[in-house]
């Protein structure tokens, strides 16, 4: 088999370039699994308690053909790989784009002077491999999410963001505790599964990015509540309620968070950012003041608390700006656009 | 106009931008003042309308001993490094992150009865440095940067403001462009441009201005006496030497009533001299169809 560095697309050997962006085609190489060759850097490792029951611990060793001969590679070439900076994953010395999470291997990550990253712009067609599945991203205005699941994968995902599906595509609903809560809440009161084999595709109604989150072991990420389009099935999902009246009334995200936990596996975890998205390390103790609206995720680790500015002026009074202090370690995640705008 | 590249060893090269006018020597890839590329040249539509230009992703901005970053393509963010002396003003529903240590405090504006009636933000915030402080706007668009000299003023449309350096005087007048409605007993009277506009000023040193624009933008000059008819809500700003009225224009196979909106465009016109900028998204503009008995200096076609 061969595959184009850019877009990650599979072709049979009789093929020499991409039929879809013209790029010359390579040799699949033994291709490293990214569980194994995640090297988690030390903001992203925060130790964490998963709040729900994991799910039942995968057999050890993970029965994929290409392991033993990526270990041979791995020893016999170590500097021959390319680690991405937004997932850490590694990826052949070859590739373009990122295979775990789509990031341009080829493009300079873009990091302002301030410290904010701006999250990789997917190129268009861009396919993303998780477990034995595959996700293309299509579009760049407002990109589609298409997963073709392979048997044994599935995805959980709000159903309202499901573009469309092939008939025979297999779907359920995902138990869910505490219904009464979420639905007053307004948080979905249903969350729908989807199972391979098949093809299903997602998309939101707004312009902005799909942020590819590949959640390795161990991780715990709480997300605001609407933002994610899409987490695989090794992804324990609960919720979180946001602690103290002032964060509730004020924070500009309801009563509730999104919580995502990674048990003994990996996953893949899209969410959906307004606008563009940037991300931030923080530091222990280091903080940062944002407005409510913009916050898109954080690391279970980073803690928030609103607080208000009065801003007043003689006979009227004035008016009280809320914003959030982010306090660290770990990442933030922000959109740009923070609230859905309305053409009329 | 000569492009300098990346030569370092050329410094006698010179480069106008042709968006700001500001001359460097042309050996970044942006304009310093106002972030257009200078490797690109300027996109000019064959009617005359020049494309904002274009802006590399992380393009810094110098002002006073202060720099401004454009980070972002989609919702673009204004990302700010303000030195002790410099400090900058906005509407404060712009804000989108800053570090704790950079105060915030109200501005005062005078005929704040006029602002509260008009929909105009009543309180301005001005931050000062030293410190980071970033701001963004609710669409998808362009931040546009008008670097203003001394003696310079523009005239912006409400809610298009983004954010401006201390140095430059914020004012606002009324635009004088409006027509009244009635039905039966009701009149009501309607301000396709909005009641007022923001007037930004540099009286003795130059400043930044920073404004926000939903989807492309584009801009062009008009000479003296030179006339165009653009969409009340795609007028971004214009120099203050244009000027501004109504037109109503009635196409043909209708009849000669103001009842429907059908029956009736509505459009600005703007006279020259000087340049003015429209915005490729703007919002509906909507007219209920009544009569129309009142209205400002205003011209009229039929077809």
């Amino acid at each position: 088999m061969k595959h184009c560095p850019t877009c990650n697309r599979t072709f049979d050997d009789t093929k020499a370039f991409c039929g879809l962006d013209g790029t010359r085609l390579i040799q699949d190489a033994p291709t490293p699994s990214v569980e194994q060759q995640y090297n988690p850097p030390a903001a992203h490792a925060a130790p964490v308690a998963p709040i729900m029951p994991a799910a039942p611990p995968a057999p050890p060793a993970t029965p994929r053909v290409e392991q033993p001969r990526a270990a041979q590679v791995s020893a016999a070439d170590p500097l021959e790989r390319l680690r991405c900076e937004w997932c850490q994953a590694m990826n052949e010395k070859t590739a373009l784009s990122c295979r775990a999470c789509g990031a341009p291997l080829d493009i300079k990550n873009l990091v302002s002077e301030s410290g904010w990253r701006e999250a990789p712009r997917i190129k268009d067609m861009t396919e993303i491999h998780f477990g034995a599945s595959t996700c293309q991203v299509e579009g760049e205005i407002v990109p589609v999410a298409e997963l073709n699941l392979a048997q044994g994968d599935s995805v959980f995902f709000e159903h309202h963001v499901m573009l469309w599906k092939d008939d025979r595509t297999p779907m359920g609903v995902m138990p869910l505790q505490g219904g009464i809560k979420r639905a007053l809440a307004g948080m979905p009161f249903i969350i729908s599964l989807a199972y391979g084999p098949g093809r299903i595709a997602f998309s939101r109604d707004a312009t902005g990015e799909l942020v590819v989150m590949p959640l390795h072991p161990g991780m715990e990420l709480d997300v605001r509540e609407h933002a994610f389009l899409l987490a695989s099935h090794h992804i324990s999902y609960s919720y979180v309620r946001i602690k103290g009246l002032r964060n509730i009334l004020f924070g500009g995200q309801g009563m509730f968070m999104d919580r995502f936990v990674t048990g003994a596996q990996p996953g893949l975890l899209l969410l959906h950012g307004y606008g563009d998205v940037f991300e931030r390390v923080l530091q222990p103790g280091e903080s940062i003041m944002i407005e409510p609206g913009a916050f898109l995720y954080k690391d279970a680790s980073v803690t928030m608390n609103v607080e208000t500015q009065k801003l007043t002026t003689g006979f009227f009074g004035g008016t009280g700006m809320n914003l959030a202090r982010m306090t660290g370690p770990g990442r933030v995640g922000i959109q740009s656009m923070y609230v859905h705008h309305h053409t009329d | 106009m000569t492009f300098g590249g990346t030569a370092p060893n050329q410094p006698t090269r010179t480069h106008t931008c042709p968006w700001c006018g500001l001359a460097s020597d042309g050996t970044q890839l942006n304009c310093p003042a106002c972030g257009a590329t200078i490797d690109v040249e300027q996109v000019v539509s064959n009617s005359g309308w020049t494309e904002l230009p274009g802006r590399r992703d992380m393009a810094k901005l110098q002002f006073g001993n202060s720099h401004c970053q454009i980070e972002g393509t989609y919702v673009p963010v204004a990302d700010f490094n303000l030195s002790p002396a410099d400090g900058v003003y906005f509407s404060h529903h712009v804000l989108l992150w800053k570090e704790p240590q950079v105060n915030i405090a109200a501005m005062s504006l005078k005929g704040a009865w006029k602002r509260l009636f008009a929909g105009l933000p009543l309180i301005m915030t001005q931050a000062v440095g030293p410190g980071h402080i970033a701001f963004s706007m609710d669409a998808a668009g362009e931040v546009i940067a008008l670097p203003l000299q001394p003696g310079q003023g523009v005239d912006v449309r409400e809610h298009i403001f983004m954010v401006a350096t201390l140095n430059i005087t914020y004012d606002w007048f009324s635009t004088n462009v409006w027509f009244t409605t009635r039905s039966g007993d009701e009149t009501e009277t309607h301000y396709p441009l909005g009641a007022f506009m923001d007037r930004f000023y540099a009286p003795q040193s130059p400043g930044l201005l920073l404004l926000h624009a939903a989807g492309n933008v584009f801009t062009r000059h008009l000479t003296q006496g030179q006339t165009i008819l653009v969409k009340p809500t795609a007028l971004l700003f214009k120099d203050p030497s244009v000027q501004m009225q109504l037109h109503f224009e009635h196409p043909n196979g209708t009849t000669r009533s103001w009842r429907s909106w059908g029956e009736r465009y509505l459009w600005l016109r703007l006279f020259g001299p000087g340049r003015v900028a429209v915005q490729s998204a703007y919002a509906h503009m909507h007219d209920n169809g009544r009569n129309i008995t009142r209205h400002s200096t205003a011209t009229r076609q039929q077809w």
